[in-house]
């Protein structure tokens, strides 16, 4: 637990171990600024789409690389912008170093596993179900490593960050607390959240510096607060409701939109808690993230982003109906007889909408959810330097030439 | 904003460097050399100077207030200034520098091809083809019943139970005749279970198990039995060599890993699909083939000429139209007209036809599913 925890983090100062030079009467705080606009964002995510359908996906390598050097320029503490280095062709690297490998597995495991699951279940469940368990630990793991990928190519005032290895632990963690906090129905969510932070946290470096998480796990309880109640009230006006007085249903109603807040307002609280209780040496952390901007910004934006991007539907629902049409006026024919080329019309149609449809949904979310909920992180954080951030050195590059090769064969979600 | 990058140039040119060693911010003095062709940079501790054409802009820059410069010669150096103005005097400015071979890519990229064409391709069909053998019969069973019942569904999304199962009592026993004549010569691995849907569409196929399905389409379509006769022949050549088991643990195995290749780009889906397809073709068209050779044989000890199979293809050639070409490696089965042929010379000279329906029977069986043809 920080020795301060009422007054503020940046009244935690050991100024012994900052070399005399280098002493501040006061703390420098460096303030967080978000410089990127949508509109550039937008235009980004549109071009190297494009590039990606285009080339059958191999361009999307290039598509992540810029985007995140676009995000990662955009953040800027004390004015100084965040860097990212990742190398395109890198990543293409590890992605086939990861296919190599992952294609045997994942080919054999799945026959052999539905050849077992017939000849001993006569059912395939058991095969999926397998299949899934057998991939979990392997989805923590590739999370840990492209997080580590990241990491070393990140700099911030010309200085690398860097992840200690530790993936299979953390994927052993990982999974024990998915577990408990299955088997506890959620109760135990802060558990997971936190001690998976600290895990990740603790092995984090910036240059020479290691960073810390302090504090407990249940510290972050007060940030559940619009969970629990929304799914209490929710489930205690259900059970009236059920039982003979359906007005309580309308306030059953009424817990769905909270719970949805209760769920920002957890994202941005247990943010903002975590952060104010790391350390990097002497440097400390002030998060003041707003649970409601938080929250308008994930309804606005799914509103938004669904709305527009189902435009380009249309032309899909359009041309199913016509299909149906010619097949149902078929019917009554001898056989069937779509004109080849109306029918070939109706394909291509279809063929691009549907990927226009993916394309405008990716580049609406980035402008208004992943670029607006970055702002909002990236404007309330400060950063706060008693003086020693000048002393921080460089550390070695991490070659890591796998990169973020498994993250990307297994489709782990990463937020950019 | 607490900037530390002079937003004011008031006199000469001023920025931020980070030297890549520390995360010290050194304020320095920019000088343009043009003569020595050198940006020079003073400082209180730092005394650096970069060649012109050395002089990168760190790509996709947020940031439209300044510069982000880095020198092709250091990776690590960093100079933030406010003038960009400056941007004119750099010639490469937009340059890559090059961090990785491409000769190591390339060597990957091979490895990778290799190994993934090994896998779908020896691996994964040689497993399934020695695994299909050793399912036993229950198992083979549910996967086409399982089969089945998607196949319905998604036929009829309209319907919870899919599109409906004909089952005329006539027309049933007359199909069980032609299936119990046509087995009579066959070791069959399964007992076969013939199951007419009721869909316009022209087309029968085989699933794992001994099912064996006819859509009402083809039977419209039929103008004899024997035509019928050699369509049931053909689909008993799949379930004899296991073909739908065989096809269902490859798909299995191989869908997982093109998956992987394409990943989950916008409309991923769709292009895995189409390879799929593909790959499955490429198998099934050997599959076919022998499936036809098998059902000459079958024809003939019934008393049907071969050459019965080849009019039923006729009339898919005459509804759907032959493809050839690209289109043709698309579809699972090899160029009907090859097929037509083979199946005239699979009839011996002076072939003995016997009916293998009643005229009764035969039209029983057109009206299997209650309608009148």
């Amino acid at each position: 637990m920080s020795d301060f925890p009422e007054t503020g983090p940046w009244h935690r100062r050991d100024t012994d171990v900052i070399p005399t030079q280098y002493r501040q009467v006061d703390p420098e705080p460096l303030d967080g600024d978000f410089v990127g606009d949508r509109g550039r964002v937008f235009e980004l995510a549109v071009k190297t789409g494009i590039l990606t359908v285009l080339t059958l996906g191999i361009y999307r390598f290039w598509m992540k690389t810029r985007l995140r050097r676009f995000y990662w320029s955009a953040v800027r503490f004390g004015g100084a912008p965040a860097e990212y280095l990742g190398d395109p062709l890198e990543k293409l690297l590890g992605f086939l170093f990861a296919v190599v490998i992952l294609a045997f597995y994942i080919g054999v495991v799945n026959l052999v596993l539905m050849f077992l699951s017939y000849s001993f279940f006569q059912d395939n469940f058991v095969a999926y179900l397998l299949s899934f368990v057998g991939v979990v630990p392997l989805w923590f793991y590739a999370r840990y490593r492209a997080r580590r990928y990241v990491l070393a190519r990140t700099r911030w005032r010309g200085i690398r960050f860097g992840l200690e290895p530790g993936a299979w632990g953390y994927a052993a963690r990982a999974i024990g607390y998915w577990f408990v906090t299955i088997i506890s129905a959620g109760l135990l969510w802060p558990l997971m959240t936190f001690r998976l932070e600290k895990y990740r946290t603790d092995r984090t470096w910036y240059g020479d510096c290691r960073l810390e998480q302090e504090g407990r796990w249940t510290m972050l309880y007060p940030a559940m607060r619009y969970v629990l109640l929304a799914a209490l009230a929710g489930g205690v006006t259900l059970l009236a409701g059920l039982n003979g007085a359906p007005a309580f249903l309308i306030a059953t109603a009424f817990c769905v939109p909270w719970f949805a807040y209760g769920i920002a307002y957890y994202r941005a609280r247990s943010f903002e808690i975590l952060t104010n209780t790391k350390r990097a040496g002497d440097v400390v952390f002030l998060s003041k993230p707003r649970p409601m901007r938080v929250f308008g910004i994930y309804l606005f934006g799914t509103m938004t982003s669904s709305l527009l991007s189902s435009l380009f539907l249309v032309p899909i629902g359009l041309a199913l109906v016509a299909a149906v049409g010619a097949l149902v006026g078929a019917e009554g024919a001898a056989g069937m007889s779509i004109d080849a080329v109306t029918s070939g019309t109706l394909t291509t149609i279809g063929i691009l909408s549907y990927f226009v449809f993916f394309l405008a949904w990716a580049a609406l979310t980035h402008t208004f959810i992943t670029l607006p909920l970055w702002a909002h992180f990236t404007e309330t954080l400060t950063v706060i330097d008693p003086g020693s951030l000048g002393t921080i050195r460089q550390r070695p590059r991490d070659e890591f030439e796998e990169a973020e090769g498994f993250a990307e064969a297994l489709d782990v979600g990463a937020a950019i | 904003m607490s900037g530390i990058v002079p937003t004011v140039p008031r006199e000469g040119l001023r920025g931020v460097y980070f030297d890549g060693q520390s995360a010290a911010a050194q304020e320095v003095r920019l000088v343009m050399d043009e003569g020595a062709g050198q940006l020079v940079l003073h400082g209180e501790v730092v005394d650096v100077a970069w060649r012109l054409e050395d002089v990168r802009l760190v790509p996709d820059q947020a940031g439209q207030g300044g510069l982000v410069l880095r020198s092709a010669t250091d990776p690590a150096a960093r100079l933030l200034t406010a003038h960009r103005e400056l941007a004119e005097s750099f010639p490469a400015r937009h340059r890559r520098v090059a961090e990785i071979e491409a000769g190591r890519i390339l060597r990957w990229a091979l490895a990778a091809v290799a190994s993934v064409a090994l896998i779908v391709f020896v691996l994964v069909p040689t497993m399934a083809n020695q695994l299909a053998r050793f399912v036993p019969p229950e198992g083979e069973k549910a996967l086409g019943d399982a089969t089945l019942a998607q196949i319905r569904g998604a036929l009829n999304e309209n319907s919870e139970m899919g599109i409906r199962i004909c089952v005329q009592p006539d027309g049933v026993l007359a199909f069980k005749s032609m299936a119990d004549t046509l087995s009579a010569s066959v070791d069959l691995p399964v007992p076969l279970t013939v199951t007419v849907l009721d869909h316009a569409m022209v087309n029968a196929f085989a699933l794992p198990g001994g099912h064996i399905v006819f859509m009402r389409g083809l039977l419209d379509t039929a103008e004899s039995a024997e035509e019928v006769a050699a369509v049931f022949a053909h689909e008993m050549g799949h379930v004899v060599s296991r073909d739908p088991t065989r096809h269902a643990l490859r798909s299995a195995g191989s869908i997982g890993v093109l998956g992987l290749l394409f990943g989950d780009f916008a409309g991923g889906a769709l292009v895995l699909f189409l390879t799929e397809q593909l790959i499955e073709a490429h198998y099934s068209q050997g599959a076919e083939a022998a499936a036809d050779v098998f059902a000459y044989d079958v024809l003939a000890k019934a008393g049907i000429p071969p050459s019965a199979l080849g009019a039923m293809f006729e009339r898919f050639r005459a509804e759907t139209g032959d493809a050839e070409g690209i289109t043709a490696h698309f579809l699972s089965h090899p160029s009907l007209g090859t097929r037509i042929e083979a199946a005239r010379a699979a009839t011996p000279e002076g072939f003995e036809a016997r009916p293998i329906l009643s005229e009764a029977d035969w039209v029983a069986l057109k009206g299997i599913c209650g309608k009148k043809p």
